[in-house]
C-alpha cells in the first residue's frame, strides 16, 4: 500500500491552511488544523504524563464536540487505542471500564460524586489542550496494529466490539480520496457520532488533504447547515428523508437547508428510498450512496465516476465483493478490518469472518454485469411463508415508505400465513385512511404473496429514545416486534387491507 | 412583534402530515408524542420557527432545545429573546 495516512498525520503537522469548526446551537469555533494538531500534542504530553500509553485503551462517552476529537489524535500520538461509546446506548461509565478492559473513560455531561474510578470527564481535555504542545517521539503504526475498537449498531442485537486494523483505516481514506477527491476548498460536515470509526475518518482525511471539516450533532445539523455552506455531507437515509420530508412541506429550496455549496452528498449504513435520492438529485444536489459493514467498512460506493441510481456503487479498490451460493454478499478486503470480533457471544467471529480475509455480510444482493452491487435485504429479514414462498421484506416496506403516509415500515409475519405491518406516521397524527389508501396501494404493485395483510400503527414514533431506531436511524427490529407482540398477535388489531 | 402563538401554530401546520388548521393545534401536548415529530424533524421545525420569528438561532443551546417539548414551551423560549436587530 502507500503511505499510512494515520502515521502521517500523527507525525506531521500540517501544512495546508485547511481548519476544523466545531458548530452548535450555542455557538460554532474554528481552529486551523495545524492548531487543532498543536492542540492534540498538548493533550497527549498530558495523557503521557499521566502514565498512558502504548497498550491502554482509552474509553470516549462523549457527545460530538472539539475534546472528542483532541483525544483522539492525541490517543494516536501516544500509541494508546481508544474505544468509542455512542451516548444512551451503554451503561454506566464505571461498567465500561470493567467490561471492556479501559484505562480510563472520559465521559461527557457532569459527573456526580460518586464517580466511579477510571471515569473522569472529558472537559479535563481542554485544560490539557491549552498546555505547551509537547515534543513526542513518533509512533509508528504497523498495518496489523489496531488503533481503535468500534461498536457494532445494535440494530442486530447487543453490540460487539471490533478492533479496526490501521491498514484497514489507511485503505479506506485512500480509497475514498481517489473517488471523491476531497481537497482545500472542500468543507465536509459530519454530523453522526464520532463514536463512529467513520466518521473520525473525516478528521484524518481533513489533515490529510487539507480540506475544511465542520464538526456538529444530530440536534444541531438543520440549524448549522445554511451557515456553515458545506460542500459534503456526510449524512444517512433517516437524515436525507427528514430534510426531504421539510422541503416538500415548506416548499424552501434544497440550498435554504443545505447551502449554496453543495459539491455531494454522501449517504451510507443503511439502503436510501429511490424518491429520496431522486429528490436530491433533482434539486441539483448530487447524492451517493454506498454499502459496508462495521465488519467490512466501506465496501462499496457511487461517485462521480461510476453511479448507478437504485445501486450501492461499485467495490472500492482494494476490495472485492462477490455472491456465494445462497446470494449473499461477501467482501474480501486487502487489508480487512479485523478477522474476528473483540467483544461477541461464542460463535459469532466466526458466523461472519471467512478465511481469506471474505466477511460474509448476511445481506442478499444482486451484482450486475458492470460489477454495481445491489442490495435486495437481510437473508435474516427473509419471511418464509407456511407456502415456502420467500419474501425480502425490504423492497415491499421500501414501497409503503415511499407513498408518503408513513415515514417508516416494518414488516412481520406472526402467523406464518400473511404480512403484518407496524408502521411510523410521523409527523402529525396518524391518518387512518390515508394509510389504508396506501395499503391497497403497495399491495396493488406487489405480487400476491407480498400482500400486507393489516397494518399496525405505533403509538409512538420510532425513536432513539424509545429503542426502536439506532443512533443511524435505522429500525430495530427484534425491539419493534417485542413492543407490538400483542397487536401483531391479535389478528382483529390494526388497519386492514381492504378497509375504508 | 409577530403573534408568536400563531406564527408557531401556523409552522407546526406546515410540517404536520395530516396538515391541520393552526387554531386545532393544542400548545399543551407534545410534540414528539403527541404529534409524531421526530429528533430531526423537531430541529427542522425549530429552526423554522426562529426564522420567521427573526430570533437568532444562536440564542439558544442543544439544552434549550431538548426543554422545548411542546408548542407552548416554543413560545415562551421565544418570547424571552429580542428580535434579531
Amino acid at each position: 500500500m502507500t503511505e499510512s495516512v494515520l502515521n502521517r498525520i500523527v507525525a506531521r503537522r500540517p501544512e495546508h491552511a485547511g481548519t476544523l469548526t466545531v458548530a452548535g446551537l450555542g455557538g460554532t469555533r474554528t481552529m486551523p488544523l495545524a492548531e487543532f494538531h498543536d492542540r492534540a500534542r498538548a493533550v497527549a504530553g498530558a495523557l503521557r504524563r499521566e502514565g498512558f500509553g502504548a497498550g491502554d485503551r482509552v474509553g470516549v462517552l462523549a457527545p460530538n464536540g472539539l475534546e472528542w476529537a483532541l483525544l483522539d489524535l492525541a490517543c494516536l500520538m501516544i500509541g494508546a487505542q481508544t474505544a468509542g461509546f455512542e451516548p444512551g446506548k451503554f451503561g454506566a461509565p464505571g461498567e465500561l471500564v470493567g467490561r471492556y478492559d479501559l484505562a480510563v473513560v472520559f465521559c461527557g455531561g457532569p459527573l456526580d460524586g460518586d464517580t466511579p474510578p477510571g471515569v473522569r470527564p472529558i472537559a479535563e481535555i481542554s485544560g490539557y489542550a491549552a498546555e505547551t504542545p509537547a515534543a513526542l517521539d513518533p509512533v509508528g503504526y504497523g498495518p496489523q496494529e489496531c488503533t481503535t475498537v468500534k461498536f457494532t449498531s445494535g440494530s442486530t442485537g447487543v453490540p460487539k466490539g471490533l478492533a479496526a486494523t490501521v491498514g484497514s483505516i489507511d485503505s479506506s481514506l485512500h480509497a475514498v480520496q481517489a473517488l471523491f477527491e476531497h481537497r482545500p476548498g472542500d468543507n465536509l460536515l459530519v454530523f453522526l457520532p464520532l463514536s463512529l470509526l467513520q466518521q473520525r475518518y473525516w478528521l484524518y482525511s481533513a489533515l490529510r488533504w487539507g480540506h475544511d471539516l465542520t464538526l456538529t450533532t444530530y440536534q444541531s445539523v438543520f440549524a448549522v447547515m445554511p451557515a456553515v455552506r458545506p460542500t459534503v455531507v456526510m449524512g444517512v437515509p433517516g437524515f436525507f428523508n427528514a430534510a426531504k420530508q421539510h422541503l416538500e412541506s415548506t416548499g424552501q429550496a434544497a440550498t435554504a437547508l443545505f447551502g449554496d455549496r453543495i459539491r455531494y452528498l454522501w449517504t451510507g449504513s443503511a439502503p436510501a428510498d429511490p424518491a429520496v435520492l431522486r429528490f436530491f438529485t433533482d434539486a441539483g444536489l448530487p447524492i451517493f450512496e454506498g454499502y459496508g459493514l462495521n465488519e467490512t467498512c466501506i465496501a462499496t460506493k457511487n461517485h462521480p465516476g461510476a453511479h448507478r441510481p437504485g445501486s450501492a456503487g461499485k467495490a472500492l479498490p482494494g476490495k472485492e465483493v462477490f455472491l456465494d451460493a445462497d446470494g449473499v454478499v461477501c467482501v474480501r478486503s486487502d487489508h480487512p478490518v479485523n478477522t474476528a470480533y473483540t467483544y461477541a457471544a461464542p460463535g459469532e467471529s466466526e458466523r461472519i469472518f471467512k478465511p481469506g480475509g471474505v466477511v460474509r455480510t448476511g445481506d442478499l444482493g444482486r451484482i450486475d454485469d458492470d460489477g454495481f452491487l445491489y442490495v435486495l435485504g437481510r437473508a435474516d429479514d427473509v419471511i418464509v411463508l407456511d407456502n415456502g414462498k420467500k419474501i425480502i421484506v425490504r423492497p415491499i416496506e421500501a414501497r409503503f415508505r415511499a407513498t408518503g403516509a408513513v415515514a417508516e415500515c416494518v414488516l412481520f409475519c406472526p402467523q406464518q400465513t400473511e404480512l403484518v405491518a407496524v408502521v411510523d406516521p410521523a409527523p402529525g397524527r396518524a391518518d387512518a385512511r390515508a394509510i389504508a389508501a396506501a395499503l391497497g396501494a403497495v399491495n396493488a404493485a406487489g405480487e400476491p404473496d407480498e400482500r400486507i395483510a393489516r397494518v399496525i400503527v405505533a403509538d409512538e414514533p420510532f425513536s432513539v429514545g424509545n429503542g426502536l431506531i439506532t443512533a443511524q436511524f435505522k429500525p430495530i427490529r427484534k425491539n419493534i416486534r417485542a413492543r407490538y407482540a400483542h397487536r401483531l398477535d391479535d389478528v382483529k388489531e390494526g388497519i386492514h387491507a381492504g378497509s375504508r | 412583534m409577530p403573534d408568536l402563538d400563531d406564527l408557531t401554530r401556523r409552522q407546526l401546520a406546515k410540517v404536520l402530515r395530516n396538515a391541520p388548521e393552526p387554531a386545532q393545534i393544542d400548545p399543551d401536548l407534545d410534540l414528539v408524542e403527541a404529534y409524531g415529530l421526530t429528533s430531526l424533524n423537531k430541529v427542522l421545525f425549530l429552526t423554522s420557527v426562529c426564522q420567521a420569528a427573526e430570533v437568532g438561532l444562536d440564542t439558544f443551546t442543544e439544552d434549550d432545545l431538548a426543554r422545548m417539548r411542546t408548542l407552548g414551551d416554543v413560545v415562551a423560549a421565544l418570547e424571552v429573546h429580542p428580535k434579531k436587530g
